[in-house]
């Protein structure tokens, strides 16, 4: 079981074929579970399952402690009748009803009286008020896929799941409603259930991850712990591995540097002119962090951290090696080579320095929405 | 969506109460089957028996044949006056009759052409012989003498004289006797055997002339009427007009020779 | 022009649409939205009226409800008179030669519906009926309304089954159609030539009218 016990939303999957599944994992609420996988690993069919729109061979489903689906009982509520905010990945908007009508449509259980109010309060939040009366052809990309979150949220659903919702949409648009997806993220308890291919939105969304593999679930744990495994040899061919963790800023130096604190110290990082005290997510590629046995001098870099090596990760004629190396709490992974490590001898427990540059350090998402962003968030 | 009873039963519901003529049931008029060469004669006859009694008869003019397929099949008709007395013998043999009816008029054959055909119609059918022996005859029309008696004594008249094998690839076989006048009327054939009472009307008379057959060439044509089982008095009455002298005399003027 | 002949045409038409339609519904959904053994055998038998000689239909209808049937005699005996040469009679002539007509237009009107947008429909907490009537009838409509156009045309137009199972009868079963035949037969060539033009008017009003709605299909994929 990957997540919390008892969450608020536990699925167990089982089937051979025609679609393999064999995935067990719960999600709580407030967090984010990003299923990420190659195409036709069975990501959608996930979903679609929680969603009781596919009924796989072996299934429980349950939310908040109802059983949604439970095959062994021969249990199954309808999808009708499941509290399910549903996000398709190209939105699945009815073409015929404008946007408000769309909202409307999700809104069957207020009386008639409070419905229009409530679908203008979902759009003003996702700020498409102003074009309530446009038909879907009539909006963009983006706007659609608004409109298409304001439904599922109409619906006050228990678990929100999104199917790829970034797939269809510019890169840079992309960003605006990662950012959304972050807010939404703080305001409502859900559980969130996020698909995706594309690791940007891991990385930025996720708090916790499913790496599946057809059907099955390769890894599944809390994204920093997963993305400080050494052995993800799948990970490493897809994305490259990196550690990802939170930090907060302290504050700025003025040689366009901006200090990062996380448990064990204190980074450098490019400066990003956030605010004191904003909470980040930081990503450190392995290939950007160097080993040294003994404190360096003279280096151009800025950051040296003090550390352990707490594993090291060979995977069969694949240089280099990953080795994993503690840090206060944070796990950082270093791509070296099988020579350097022959040559520096090191082995779990070597005492060891981390290099990083202040270049390095990606700062994924930031805390405050859309904070200190260039870009202003168009569609 | 519901399984798939429901939506049967309310076919089935729709179809038995759909019926047109359930509203004037009970005043609707009696339906008339009647030979195709009655269709000028009998629609005058009817025309006076609505004057004389007030009410109307509803006439449905068909080959003999056909119509008597249809009455087996249950076509709701109340009297039928048939071209020949061999079709409703059959219905009578089937007990669809209440008796075996009555002969209402004897019928005669014609050889008629339209205006402009290269045949000229003779009663010994010499000239028609000619044209075939020639090679230049056209099409010829005769009803199909399997549904139509006035076909049947088409066809004996041809065999008699000997040009039925001859004619046969050039032949156009209406399916009741109306629609061989067409032909021949409208110049689609050089010319066609009919009933005499088609000859007579106006829409036949103006387009050709006619030559009458002798009545020993063809089995002769008694035409005979029926009453169906499920006739009201109204039929009952029309069935009287039909043998009353007014009736004769127009069945008279129409070709027909009546019984006395 | 025969105005009781119009109005049994125009009977026909209204009537058949009102059996047909529901029916062709429910099964051009199903037949959409379902994959079973069969179906494509039960695709080809829909079918078969829209090859199958209307004679052909003609016959077989009177063998089966036929007064000198079994199932024609139940019949009789239920309502008081036969199927055949009746206005019923016609109706059901008429639904069964129409099936192809009806089916397959509402067939292709739900195949092109996405089934994404189904299944919105139910993530949105409407109810199976909800989601018929509220989405997937009103992206389905052109193509209902053309099964609906098309039926009442083609049963304007039907001949020779009209003929065969519904006879000549003035004020029941004698159409439009089977009207104009019969004023040839008398020489009445005006009035049948009047019938005949009204019979074209309607049959290119309404190509016109499928043409444009044929337009609206399949356009609806955003």
């Amino acid at each position: 079981m990957c997540g919390v016990s008892e969450p608020r939303l536990s699925v167990g999957l089982r089937q051979a074929g025609p679609i393999p599944l064999d995935v067990e994992f719960g999600c709580d609420a407030g967090q984010v579970l990003a299923i990420f996988g190659p195409s036709g690993s069975g990501k959608t069919t996930i979903l679609r399952s929680i969603a009781g729109l596919y009924r796989p061979d072996h299934a429980t489903v349950r939310s908040n402690g109802v059983a949604w689906t439970d095959t062994a009982s021969g249990t199954f509520v309808p999808p009708h009748q499941r509290a399910v905010g549903f996000v398709f990945q190209e939105y699945a908007l009815f073409p015929h009803l404008t946007a408000e009508g769309n909202v409307t449509a999700a809104l069957g259980h207020l009386p008639h009286a409070d419905r229009r109010s409530r679908a203008d309060q979902l759009l003003r939040s996702v700020r498409l008020h102003e074009k309530a009366n446009r038909r879907p052809q009539e909006l963009s990309g983006g706007e659609r896929q608004r409109v298409a979150l304001a439904r599922a949220l109409a619906r006050e659903p228990a678990v929100l799941l999104l199917d790829e919702p970034f797939a269809a949409v510019d890169r840079h648009v992309r960003r605006g409603l990662q950012d959304e997806v972050n807010a939404l993220r703080r305001t409502l308890d859900l559980p969130m259930i996020l698909v995706t291919h594309d690791f940007d939105d891991v990385v930025r969304l996720a708090t916790h991850v499913l790496l599946l593999e057809r059907g099955r679930a390769v890894a599944c744990g809390p994204m920093t712990t997963l993305m400080s495994r050494p052995d993800l040899a799948w990970l490493r061919e897809a994305v490259g591995l990196g550690a990802v963790f939170e930090a907060t800023v302290r504050g700025s130096t003025n040689h366009g540097l901006m200090l990062l604190g996380f448990d064990a110290g204190t980074l450098l990082a490019a400066d990003r002119r956030l605010p004191t005290g904003t909470t980040v997510r930081v990503r450190i590629p392995a290939r950007e962090v160097i080993l040294a046995t003994h404190r360096p001098e003279g280096l151009s870099l800025h950051n040296v951290l003090v550390g352990r090596v707490s594993a090291v990760h060979r995977d069969p004629g694949i240089d280099p090696v990953i080795v994993q190396v503690e840090v206060g709490r944070l796990l950082l992974l270093a791509e070296v080579t099988q020579d350097a490590i022959d040559r520096l001898r090191l082995a779990p427990g070597t005492p060891v320095h981390a290099l990083v540059k202040s270049v390095s350090i990606d700062v994924v998402t930031t805390d405050s929405g859309l904070g200190a962003r260039d870009s202003v968030t168009t569609t | 969506m519901g399984g798939w009873r429901d939506p049967l039963l309310c076919v089935l519901a729709l179809v038995v109460s759909a019926d047109l003529s359930d509203a004037r049931q009970a005043k609707r008029a009696p339906m008339v089957a009647a030979a195709a060469n009655l269709s000028m004669a009998l629609t005058e006859v009817a025309a006076a028996f609505e004057r004389e009694h007030g009410s109307r008869v509803e006439l449905v003019f068909g080959a003999s044949g056909s119509l008597t397929r249809q009455i087996q099949d249950g076509a709701p008709f109340e009297l039928f006056l048939a071209a020949d007395e061999e079709f409703p013998g059959r219905l009578t043999g089937a007990g669809l009759t209440r008796d075996a009816g009555i002969v209402y008029a004897t019928g005669r054959l014609v050889i008629f052409a339209p205006a402009g055909s290269p045949l000229k119609p003779d009663a010994q059918l010499e000239n028609l012989g000619r044209l075939v022996k020639t090679g230049m005859v056209g099409r010829f029309a005769i009803a199909n003498p399997d549904v139509a008696p006035y076909g049947r004594a088409a066809e004996a008249v041809l065999r008699k004289h000997g040009l039925w094998e001859a004619l046969r690839s050039n032949l156009v076989i209406g399916d009741s006797i109306t629609q061989a006048a067409q032909f021949a009327a409208t110049g689609n054939a050089v010319g066609a055997l009919i009933a005499h009472s088609l000859a007579l009307t106006p829409e036949l008379a103006s387009r050709g002339t006619y030559a009458l057959i002798p009545d020993d060439d063809y089995p002769p044509l008694r035409q005979r009427m029926v009453l169906l089982k499920r006739a009201g008095p109204q039929a009952q009455q029309f069935y009287d007009f039909v043998q009353g002298g007014a009736a004769k005399l127009i069945l008279t003027k129409h070709g027909f020779s009546v019984p006395d | 022009m025969d105005f009781v002949a119009l109005r049994v045409s125009l009977w026909l038409g209204a009537g058949t649409i009102l059996i047909l339609l529901p029916f062709g519904l429910w099964l051009g959904r199903l037949l959409a939205l379902k994959q079973f053994r069969g179906k494509l055998f039960l695709e080809a038998l829909l079918t078969v009226p829209l090859v199958l000689p209307p004679t052909a239909l003609g016959f077989y209808l009177l063998v089966t409800f036929g007064a000198r049937s079994p199932l024609g005699q139940a019949f009789q005996a239920v309502v008081g008179h036969s199927l055949p040469f009746s206005f019923q009679g016609l109706l059901v002539a008429s639904a069964i030669a129409n099936i192809p007509f009806v089916v397959q237009p509402i067939q292709r009107g739900f195949e092109a519906i996405p089934s994404d947008v189904r299944d919105a429909a139910s993530c949105c907490g409407l109810t199976p009926w909800q989601r018929f009537t509220r989405i997937e009838v009103p992206l389905a409509w052109p193509s209902i309304l053309t099964a609906a156009i098309l039926t009442f045309a083609h049963t304007l137009g039907e001949f020779g089954v009209v003929l065969m199972v519904g006879g000549n009868l003035p004020g029941q079963t004698r159409t439009l159609s089977i009207a104009i035949y019969d004023r040839m037969q008398a020489f009445d060539d005006r009035s049948a030539g009047v019938m005949a033009a009204t019979l074209l008017v309607l049959a290119l009003a309404t190509l016109m009218t499928t043409t444009a709605l044929s337009r609206r299909v399949g356009v609806r994929r955003v």
